[in-house]
C-alpha cells in the first residue's frame, strides 16, 4: 500500500493548515503504517482536496491508477462530501470512514448529472446517505505529481538529455552546532576559516551537502529528483542522530543540469551571427557558445563537438523542452 | 599644443601630455625634455605649464563626476593613446565607461574591477569598429588577470545590453603578421630567413582560411592558430633552407611570444594538409609525411577550395559507414577478442588500405580523438525518494564515543604541535 505523505492530522487539530498538494512536508520518518492511520491519511488527503477546489471535476485525478474508474471517482466525491459534513459536526476523525452504499452512489450520480457544480454540497444527499463503517477499500495512491514521466518525450530528435546534477535545498529548522557535527560525524569536514558550513558526504546516493548553522542545507550531486530527496533525507537523519531536533521542511529543487550529444559538429560562428540576441561566443574566454534561451529560461552551453549542456532548470521538463527547441536550430548549422 | 607652453630647452611649442608610470608629465616631443612632472614640486616656470585651472575659470563639469570616475575616464583615454587608436575611438570608449558607471553594481565594484572595466570599454569599442585587439593584449597592458577580465567583460555586455561582434580574423592576421620582424635582414635574422611581407601575409591568410573551414578555429583561441599558420607559410616559401628551423626558434627570431597551443595547432594544420594531399594525384604517389608536405603547401593552397569541397562531400557519406564498421567491430569483438580480426570475420569489414586509414577530416579535432573514458550508460534508477532509511546505514557515518575521544586527542595534539614555538 502506498500512501501520500501529507501532514499527519492529530485528533485535536481540526483546522489543519492549508498546504498545497504538491509539496509533501511530512517529517520523513514519523509515518508509521498501522490500521488507524490509513484512514486518517486518506481523510486528510481528501480534506485537502476538498478545501483546495470546490468543483471536484476540475481537480486533476490523473495520479490515481487505472483501476479507479468513473464510479470510483464518484465514490471519492461522496466520501469527501461526508467528511465535510462530519467536520462540521466536529466528530472525531478516527471514528470511521463512511462508505456510501450503492444507493448513495446512484444518488450521487444523479445529483452530479443534474448540476455541474458542488455536487458534494447538496445537503439532501448527505442526509439520505447511510455511512457504513466498513474498512476502507485500499486505494493504492501514487504520488500526486509523477516525479519522473514514464517515458521521456524525445520529440523529433530522438535524443534525450541525461541529468547530471541536481541541486536542492531543505530547511532543517533548528540551530546547529557545526563543531559538534564535525566532531561526531565521520563524513564531515569543517574549516570555519575557509567556509562557514560543514561539508558532509554520503556514499549512496553519492552526494555532497553543505550544512549551515542556521539549519539550512544544500544537497548537490544527485542524478535525479528522487535521489536528491532521498539523499537530503539521509543527511537530515544523520543530523537528527547527532542529537538535533531536525525536521525536513521546504525541500526544493533549485537547479538541474543535463547534457547530451547531437553527434555532429556545429559552426558556432554561424550560430552566434544568426542568434545574436541569445548567444555569446568568445573563443578567447571559453570554447563553447553560451545560449540563453528565453522560453524556457535555460542556459545552454554548446560546443563545437556537438555536446550540449543545459542548466538552470527547476523541472526536468524544462530541460527536455529546451533541447527540443535548440535541436532544429543546431541541425541548421550541421552542414558547413 | 594647448596652454601655450614652450620647452625650456629647445623652445619648441610641441608639448605632449604623457601619462607615464601613472604620473602626468608634460614632455617636449622634439627634444624629450620633461617640462612638468606631477604636481609635487613646482617652480615659477612650471606654474605656467600646470594643467590645473583656477576655480573661477573652471566649468564645473568635473564637480558632478566622482574622483574615481574621473580617474577611470583618464585611464580610458590613456589606454587609447598607448594603443594608438584613431581619435574617434577615444570618445566612444569614454561614453561606454560613463554608461557603465551609471549602474550601481559597477559603481560599487572594487578598484581592481574598475581598472579592468577601462580595458573592457576599449575592447568593445575596438570590436565594434573591427579593430583587431585581443583580450590578451589588454590584460598584459593592464596587468590584469584574464579571469577577472572575463567576468567584468561579460557582466558589462549583459548589463549594457551590447551587441559585440566577434573578432575579425583577417584584420588580426594582418596586424599580427606585420609584427613579425622577418622582413629585413639583421644580425639576428640571416638572409635566408628574411621574407617578403606581402607574400607571407597572403599565404598566411590562405592557411588561416583553410584552418577555419576544416574546424581548427572554432572554439579555439584565435592567436595560436595564426602563429602556426604564419610559421607554416614562412617555411613553405623556402622549404629547403627553413625546414630545419623549429617553431620556437622562429618566434624567437621574429621577436614574438610563442603561445603555448601553437605547436599542437601546427600539427593539426599539417594533418589537414596531408589529408588534402591524399586527394591530389601527383602528390599521392610521393607518399608525403608531415615534413615533406611543407614543400607542397603552395600547390595545396592553390587548389584548396576544390579539395575542401571534395573532402566535405566525401565526408558526409563516410560517417554512416564508419558507425557501421564500429558496430560490426564491437559486436563480434566482445565474444571473440581482438586477436581474431585477421581471420576475416564476415560482419567486420576492416579497411585493408582501400580507403584512407584515418577517419574523415571534417570533424573538429576534439571529435577525432578517442574518448578518454567510456561514458557508462546511466543505470535505470528506481529510487522514489521516500524509501525507508535504515539506522545502520546512518550509523556508519557516525563516530563511536571512543573514536570521538581519539579524534579530540589527536586534534589537541596537533594544536599543541603547531603552537609550540621553534626551539631557539
Amino acid at each position: 500500500m502506498l500512501f501520500l505523505h501529507f501532514k499527519i492530522y492529530f485528533p485535536d487539530d481540526l483546522a489543519p493548515p492549508r498546504s498545497p498538494l504538491l509539496s509533501p512536508i511530512v517529517p520523513y520518518d514519523v509515518y508509521i503504517p498501522n490500521s488507524s492511520n490509513p484512514e486518517t491519511m486518506f481523510n486528510s488527503q481528501l480534506e485537502e482536496v476538498t478545501e483546495t477546489s470546490g468543483n471536484f471535476s476540475s481537480v486533476d485525478l490523473s495520479f490515481l491508477p487505472d483501476e479507479l474508474t468513473q464510479e470510483n471517482k464518484e465514490q471519492t466525491v461522496i466520501r469527501s462530501k461526508h467528511e465535510t459534513e462530519e467536520n462540521c459536526k466536529t466528530k472525531s476523525w478516527q471514528s470511521r470512514l463512511p462508505l456510501p452504499s450503492q444507493q448513495d452512489v446512484d444518488l450521487a450520480l444523479n445529483s452530479s448529472g443534474g448540476s455541474n457544480s458542488h455536487p458534494h454540497l447538496h445537503p439532501g444527499d448527505a442526509d439520505s446517505a447511510q455511512p457504513s463503517p466498513e474498512k476502507p477499500h485500499s486505494l493504492p495512491l501514487a504520488s500526486i505529481t509523477p516525479m519522473t514521466p514514464v517515458t521521456p518525450v524525445s520529440g523529433c530528435s530522438g535524443i534525450v538529455p541525461q541529468l547530471q546534477n541536481i541541486v536542492s535545498t531543505v530547511n532543517l529548522a533548528c540551530k546547529l552546532d557545526l563543531k559538534k557535527i564535525a566532531l561526531h560525524a565521520k563524513n564531515a569536514e569543517y574549516n570555519p576559516k575557509r567556509f562557514a558550513a560543514v561539508i558532509m558526504r554520503i556514499r549512496e546516493p553519492r552526494t555532497t551537502a553543505l550544512i549551515f548553522s542556521s539549519g539550512k542545507m544544500v544537497c548537490t550531486g544527485a542524478r535525479s529528483e528522487e535521489q536528491s530527496r532521498l539523499a537530503a533525507r539521509k543527511y537530515a537523519r544523520v543530523v537528527q542522530k547527532l542529537g538535533f531536533p531536525a525536521r525536513f521542511l521546504d525541500f526544493k529543487i533549485q537547479n538541474m543540469v543535463g547534457s547530451c550529444d547531437v553527434r555532429f559538429p556545429i559552426r558556432l560562428e554561424g550560430l552566434v551571427l544568426s542568434h545574436q540576441q541569445f548567444s555569446s561566443y568568445e573563443p578567447e574566454l571559453f570554447p563553447g557558445l553560451i545560449y540563453r534561451m528565453v522560453k524556457p529560461r535555460i542556459v545552454l552551453l554548446i560546443f563545437v563537438s556537438g555536446k550540449v549542456v543545459l542548466t538552470g532548470a527547476k523541472e526536468r521538463s524544462e530541460i527536455y523542452e529546451a533541447f527540443e527547441n535548440i535541436y532544429p536550430i543546431l541541425k541548421g548549422f550541421k552542414k558547413t | 599644443m594647448p596652454g601655450g607652453g614652450r620647452c625650456p630647452d629647445c623652445g619648441s611649442t610641441e608639448l605632449v601630455e604623457d601619462s607615464h608610470y601613472s604620473q602626468n608629465q608634460l614632455v617636449c616631443s622634439d627634444c624629450g625634455c620633461v617640462v612638468t612632472e606631477g604636481v609635487l614640486t613646482t617652480t615659477f616656470t612650471d606654474e605656467g605649464n600646470l594643467r590645473e585651472v583656477t576655480y573661477s575659470r573652471s566649468t564645473g563639469k568635473n564637480e558632478q563626476v566622482s574622483r574615481s570616475q574621473q580617474r577611470g575616464l583618464c585611464r580610458v583615454r590613456d589606454l587609447c593613446r598607448v594603443l594608438q587608436l584613431p581619435p574617434t575611438f577615444e570618445d566612444t570608449a569614454v561614453a561606454y565607461y560613463q554608461q557603465a558607471y551609471q549602474h550601481s553594481g559597477i559603481r560599487a565594484a572594487r578598484l581592481q574591477k574598475k581598472e579592468v572595466l577601462v580595458g573592457c570599454c576599449v575592447l568593445i569599442t575596438c570590436r565594434q569598429r573591427n579593430w583587431p585587439l585581443t583580450m590578451g593584449t589588454i590584460c598584459t597592458l593592464l596587468y590584469a588577470d584574464l579571469d577577472v577580465f572575463s567576468g567584468t567583460y561579460l557582466q558589462m555586455v549583459k548589463v549594457l545590453g551590447l551587441d559585440v561582434p566577434s573578432l575579425c580574423l583577417v584584420d588580426l592576421v594582418k596586424t599580427y603578421c606585420s609584427s613579425f620582424k622577418l622582413f629585413e635582414a639583421s644580425p639576428s635574422v640571416p638572409a635566408k630567413y628574411v621574407e617578403d611581407k606581402e607574400k607571407m601575409l597572403s599565404r598566411t591568410l590562405q592557411l588561416v582560411e583553410l584552418a577555419d573551414e576544416t574546424w581548427l578555429v572554432t572554439g579555439r583561441h584565435p592567436l595560436p592558430v595564426i602563429t602556426a599558420a604564419t610559421f607554416l607559410a614562412w617555411q613553405s616559401l623556402r622549404p629547403s633552407d627553413r625546414l630545419t628551423c623549429s617553431l620556437a626558434r622562429f618566434c624567437k627570431l621574429a621577436s614574438v611570444d610563442l603561445p603555448y597551443p601553437a605547436s599542437s595547432r601546427l600539427q593539426e594544420l599539417l594533418a589537414v594538409l596531408l589529408r588534402l594531399a591524399g586527394q591530389l594525384a601527383w602528390l599521392q604517389v610521393l607518399k608525403l609525411d608531415k615534413r615533406s608536405v611543407v614543400a607542397h603547401v603552395g600547390d595545396l593552397l592553390q587548389h584548396r577550395h576544390m579539395l575542401v569541397r571534395k573532402a566535405l562531400r566525401d565526408g558526409t557519406a563516410e560517417p554512416d559507414a564508419l558507425d557501421a564498421r564500429e558496430k560490426g567491430l564491437q559486436g563480434p569483438g566482445q565474444g571473440q577478442g581482438w586477436g581474431k580480426e585477421d581471420r576475416g570475420d564476415g560482419s567486420v569489414d576492416l579497411p585493408a588500405g582501400k580507403r584512407p586509414a584515418s577517419p574523415t577530416l571534417l570533424l573538429p579535432p576534439c571529435m577525432l580523438k578517442p574518448p578518454k573514458r567510456i561514458c557508462p550508460t546511466p543505470p535505470v534508477c528506481t529510487v522514489t525518494g521516500d524509501e525507508d532509511i535504515s539506522d545502520s546505514e546512518i550509523e556508519q557515518y557516525l563516530r563511536s564515543p571512543q573514536e570521538v575521544r581519539d579524534f579530540q586527542r589527536a586534534q589537541a595534539a596537533r594544536q599543541a604541535a603547531t603552537s609550540v614555538p621553534n626551539p631557539p
